[in-house]
């Protein structure tokens, strides 16, 4: 069981690089509006996402 | 979010401040400016009283209004000596936050304030799922014994990971609590962060010290789920909150943002509406919002209101004819000359009466914040009581059961009871019409028991309800239909139409519709409706017949009101006048508020022996016509005096007093100035219907007032009980608090759909 004193200090490390993963993904206003993106394809004016699609 | 001091500074330009501002002048008295603002930072009514009191001792100000169910403030304040910023700066100095009320700074700041309630949860709820983790060993007792050393190194993980949920997360709670003891008071969030902190000190205690002061038992996985389920009851409030502001707003913020100048040079210029001035020549082209309320100059077109009045078939609109702010053009491209803009505008008026609804805290709500401090001293001396007794019984649990009794007892339940229930009754009211300015009103409405109505221009409408029938040629074969058999045909034609005259002769029937069956029916727009009924003779409805138009000279027409002919194969028989004509649907509305207890009575300036007519056709047993304004005041007045609740509605500036006088008041949308100023509300949409409907939906708010304050009060008196006897450990007390609040919310909620 000694591994546990390796894995409990690794656990807590990488829940907080999870935590500032996840501020960089909210502050950065991705979370803003969740219908955005899938309302997008409805929208002709939009630009295009891959303009060499069915070229 | 505070403005920084050059983006306060903007707030004093005039242009700027009039976006959030209204102006008024009382006799000779300075010029006063009523100015909306967005207050951050509150969550409870106590909060509310402490941003009141910080603006009275601002300098120049004259009235506060602060809700805190709405975050919003309205300040009366006199111009020549303050200025809006230094407003702000007496919030925020204050401890809170204040943005303008314009829908752009409220959308950004609910954005803001969404990221930052979510970033939050999200820190306190991963945490806590690891926290969780970490605990689970103890849970099945592997701790015990020989991995003593283990069994600290898992503690030392759980605070290092409950350290993120203590400084950010829970912070809310402590600066919360912090603000309300510095100002020598309590509120809601003081047990909680008590609660937070006592845990966590006994906890960390325990987990450096084992076998000190604080015992063995670490709470760092209770401490962590309970602040996540409070943060995540706040969210889920906060959420609820701004899809009622965002709602709102999208009803109320369809002004566009520039207008289509005509210069004097026949040049057109795009300028920001602010700078409209009176006598402005605007084009405005299809499918936008009229900028300001003004005059058709060229065009025509049809205009969609529904969103001031209701109304929701498009109105048509000519040359010289009066458009309304905030409506929509949707026939053609007009020019129009500006007559009203900004803050006069009707538009603005009736957003302004919304805002003033909605910053209000009624008596109801008084009583709940005046409760919620000796609750929670009951709250500390209870847990104080409850760890001393426990520490006689079982120390080992004795923190346990303090913290369980703090986190438990849910005032915000309590105190949030009547706030969201108005609110979200007031929301739900406004959509269907009916504006109220005060929310003391939703009581009056629902208890009610006599209902003063003002007969023309309420009941009736100003071409206003004797139909009079008028036999014109009279075949010998013709001869013997009565009157009312004509009638009863024309009815039933009328009923087919939806011209407003039609509509008035259907109402005026006792049986529309009924009678007769009609085939190849055919309207022609502005002419009549013609019809063939069962035995193949053709009935035509509608405005003056051609063979009569040369011998117009013979039927002198109604001043006022309508008229329209009833022909049968081409052969006028009647003319029907109406010098009077009853309200769409207000026989129905008398005869459902009747059916529904209410004693209705008509108080008119009318003659007396019209008044009698209208008021046996209505069913209506008490009328009296021929009143002064003074007479009909002592008419109210008797009512109250043998103990009734008495409703008003009217229109008139005769009305105006009365209106002042009942228990509840609404004024008709198209009344007089003076009369929608003296009333609680105003039926936009002229609709008698809408009493019905309002005063349903209004009791409707009182019974979810009373479940709300029946659960808070059982939720307490049973959860209580069980944190005392040391049987609801801190995460479930956790749970129970934040489903209470929201419980609450949630119910209200009920009443906007």
């Amino acid at each position: 069981m000694d591994i546990l004193y390796l894995l409990i200090p690794m656990s807590a490390a990488l829940v907080l690089a999870l935590l500032g993963l996840f501020a960089w993904a909210l502050h950065g206003g991705q979370f803003d509006d969740l219908d955005q993106h899938g309302e997008q394809i409805l929208d002709a004016a939009a630009d295009c996402l891959d303009p060499h699609q069915g070229a | 979010m505070p403005l920084n001091p050059s983006a306060a500074g903007v707030l004093d330009d005039e242009v700027e401040f009039a976006r959030f501002t209204r102006f008024s002048v009382e006799g000779t008295g300075p010029r006063i400016a009523e100015s909306s603002l967005r207050v951050t930072g509150m969550h409870c009514a106590a909060c509310a009283t402490l941003v009141e009191q910080a603006l009275r001792r601002a300098n120049g100000v004259i009235d506060v209004r602060v809700s805190a169910a709405a975050q919003c403030a309205t300040v009366r304040w006199q111009v020549d000596q303050t200025r809006p910023s230094l407003l702000v700066l007496a919030i925020e100095q204050a401890g809170y936050g204040a943005v303008p009320d314009t829908a752009a700074g409220a959308r950004a700041m609910r954005r803001q304030e969404s990221r930052d309630a979510l970033w939050r949860l999200f820190v306190a709820v991963f945490c806590a799922m690891q926290v969780m983790m970490l605990a689970a060993p103890s849970y099945f007792g592997m701790a015990a014994g020989p991995v003593a050393d283990q069994k600290k190194l898992l503690d030392w993980g759980s605070w290092l990971l409950t350290l993120p949920v203590m400084i950010f997360a829970a912070a809310p709670f402590f600066t919360g609590a912090w603000r309300s003891l510095r100002r020598g008071r309590i509120g809601m969030d003081v047990p909680a962060a008590l609660g937070v902190i006592v845990a966590f000190v006994a906890s960390s205690g325990a987990a450096f010290d084992p076998g000190g002061v604080f015992g063995r038992e670490v709470y760092f996985d209770s401490l962590t789920m309970f602040v996540s389920f409070l943060l995540g009851g706040r969210y889920l409030e906060m959420r609820a909150r701004h899809h009622a502001e965002a709602s709102l707003e999208d009803s109320f913020g369809r002004l566009p943002e520039t207008a289509l100048r005509e210069q004097a040079d026949g040049s057109v210029a795009t300028i920001s509406v602010l700078r409209l001035r009176p006598g402005d020549i605007v084009r405005v082209p299809l499918g936008q919002a009229f900028c300001a309320d003004g005059v058709l100059t060229r065009g025509r077109t049809r205009a969609d209101e529904s969103l001031l009045s209701g109304e929701s078939v498009p109105i048509d609109k000519g040359v010289g004819e009066a458009v309304i702010a905030g409506s929509i053009n949707l026939g053609a491209p007009v020019t129009m000359r500006v007559d009203r803009v900004a803050a006069d505008t009707r538009y603005a008026a009736i957003v302004a009466m919304m805002r003033s609804a909605r910053s209000q805290r009624p008596a109801a709500y008084r009583s709940a914040d005046r409760w919620a401090a000796p609750f929670l001293w009951a709250v500390l001396l209870l847990s104080v009581a409850a760890a001393a007794a426990w520490s006689a019984i079982e120390p080992s649990r004795a923190v346990w059961v303090a913290v369980s009794v703090l986190i438990v007892t849910c005032p915000c339940a309590l105190s949030l009871a009547a706030p969201s229930a108005m609110l979200s009754c007031t929301t739900a009211l406004a959509r269907r019409g009916v504006l109220l300015r005060r929310v003391d009103a939703i009581e009056g409405l629902a208890r009610m028991q006599t209902l003063f109505i003002d007969k023309t221009g309420t009941l009736t409408e100003s071409h206003g309800a004797s139909m009079r029938i008028t036999r014109l040629t009279t075949p010998p074969r013709d001869a013997h239909i009565a009157d009312a058999a004509l009638q009863d045909i024309a009815a039933s034609l009328a009923a087919w139409s939806s011209h407003p005259l039609a509509k008035a002769l259907a109402a005026a029937s006792e049986r529309p519709g009924g009678g007769v069956v009609w085939r190849g029916l055919v309207e022609t727009p502005g002419e009549g409706l013609q019809g063939r009924a069962e035995d193949g003779v053709l009935w035509r409805l509608g405005s003056r017949p051609a063979a009569l138009a040369h011998a117009g000279a013979a039927h002198a027409e109604p001043l006022i009101g309508g008229a329209c002919w009833l022909s049968r194969d081409g052969l006028p028989l009647a003319r029907f006048d109406f010098p009077e004509v009853l309200r769409v649907g207000a026989a129905d509305a008398v005869r459902a508020l009747q059916r529904d207890g209410v004693r209705v009575a008509l108080l008119s300036g009318d003659d007396a022996a019209r008044v009698d007519a209208l008021a046996r056709h209505l069913g209506i047993a008490d009328a009296r016509g021929g009143l002064s304004p003074e007479q009909k005041l002592v008419a109210v007045r008797e009512a109250q005096a043998r103990g009734e609740r008495v409703a008003m509605i009217g229109d008139g500036v005769n009305d105006a007093p009365v209106l002042a006088q009942a228990d509840v008041s609404l004024a008709m949308g198209e009344g007089a100035q003076v009369a929608r100023a003296q009333a609680d509300g105003v039926l936009v949409s002229n609709a008698l219907a809408d009493v019905v409907r309002a005063r349903a939906l209004a009791r409707k708010a009182l019974r979810v007032v009373r479940q709300n304050l029946a659960w808070a009060a059982g939720y307490n008196a049973a959860c209580v009980p069980l944190a005392l006897l040391g049987l609801l450990p801190p995460w479930a007390a956790g749970l129970g608090m934040a489903t209470s609040s929201l419980v609450v919310v949630v119910n209200s909620l009920r009443l906007a759909r």
